[in-house]
């Protein structure tokens, strides 16, 4: 029991220091609370390696460095990705996502069925009026993710409604 | 941060004992053992080469075979220390092969001016490295394997390193059982494949070691 107590303390404590290293690191604060909660796992998985005989900062920051790597590789790969899309539609994105012809109303049906995230940002710039911008700031996402999002809603729905 | 600490909770309570693992030296003392045992049994087998007692007075022949050892000896450790998250705190050691290594091509430069005239090719070629890399899979599985259960932050290094002490385990034993005395075929057939098996390692250490 205080053997978990203890572990426990270390585990807050490892939170603690590693929460501001990562907030310089990383833009969005619910990006830092998920990558800290993947660095305390891999922390908790690799305790065997860690024998109390030399100092735990260097071997926390090693694992903390290891997972912020993994993730900012992924993050800017996602990013490549969402700049390769945006070239492809460099024209549409200028325009305003939020105006349309078609009532949120008289598709909801089929808004509904599109991937949970992008039925959100359709319902948030539709139904509740916010702009990409405001949508964006909601979402802890960029403004250009948002656009890019729902121009590939606006392309999904396209091709159901003009079956 | 609710999150944070009942994630910090459920770890907390994770009743699994996780077993301490041994010092680096330890470690590759262990994985030497093994291959060493290895590589006897390997030799009783496939046989000494028969002019070994005389090929034994040649002093560039005693020093390639000891710096071979010697880069097995601080691949294997290298591996060890590259198997924590934070090389043990041993940063150092982890470059241990690179001098190694520099000596070796240092004494295989040497080896190949002294080689005068040159000693006749073999008649066979790839075939060396083909059985080195054979040689080598058993060790190099058993590592790899062994370095799974720790967690590797350099995991490409980690690979590369692994791979290349299995192959330098199986290069030493080559050179103890083949009766071959050209240089340049050794260079070319036996030590410069390292460079494929070293990257072949660095691509190996991504798909096996990531955690």
């Amino acid at each position: 029991m205080g053997d978990q107590r203890a572990y426990s303390e270390v585990l807050k404590e490892t939170a603690r220091f590693l929460r501001p290293f990562l907030a310089k690191r990383l833009s969005f604060t619910n990006e830092v609370d998920d990558l800290l909660q993947e660095i305390l796992v891999s922390v908790h998985k690799a305790r065997h390696t860690f024998d109390g005989n030399r100092p735990y900062k260097p071997w926390v920051y090693a694992i903390a460095k290891f997972r912020l790597q993994d993730y900012l590789r992924s993050h800017y790969a996602d990013q490549l990705h969402h700049a390769i899309d945006l070239s492809e539609i460099e024209e549409s994105v200028s325009e305003n996502v939020t105006e349309t012809t078609i009532s949120y109303e008289s598709i909801s049906g089929e808004i509904q069925k599109l991937p949970e995230k992008q039925a959100i940002i359709l319902q948030m710039i539709h139904q509740k009026g916010f702009t990409a911008k405001e949508v964006a700031d909601k979402m802890g996402m960029k403004e250009s993710a948002i656009k890019v999002a729902a121009h590939r809603a606006y392309k999904i729905l396209r091709s159901k409604l003009e079956r | 941060m609710e999150n944070i600490d009942e994630l910090i909770n459920r770890l907390s309570q994770d009743t699994t004992k996780a077993q301490l693992a041994p010092h680096p030296f330890l470690l590759s003392l262990k994985w030497m053992g093994w291959a060493v045992v290895y590589l006897l049994l390997s030799l009783l087998f496939s046989g000494l080469r028969p002019d070994l007692m005389v090929k034994l007075h040649d002093p560039w022949f005693d020093v390639e075979v000891a710096l071979i050892a010697g880069v097995f000896f601080a691949t294997t450790v290298s591996a060890a220390v590259l198997s924590f998250p934070d090389m043990h705190q041993m940063r150092r050691l982890v470059f241990a092969p690179a001098i190694m290594f520099s000596l070796f091509l240092l004494v295989m430069f040497f080896a190949w001016l002294t080689d005068n005239p040159p000693a006749p090719l073999p008649i066979h070629s790839f075939e060396c490295t083909v059985s080195i890399t054979l040689f080598s899979l058993l060790p190099a599985a058993w590592t790899f394997y062994a370095m799974r259960k720790f967690a590797s932050t350099h995991y490409h290094w980690a690979g590369s390193i692994a791979l290349l002490s299995a192959f330098s385990a199986g290069a030493l034993w080559l050179r103890l059982h083949e009766v071959n005395d050209s240089i340049t075929h050794v260079v070319e057939w036996h030590y410069f494949p390292m460079i494929g098996i070293g990257l072949t390692g660095w691509w190996l250490g991504k798909k096996i070691l990531k955690w």
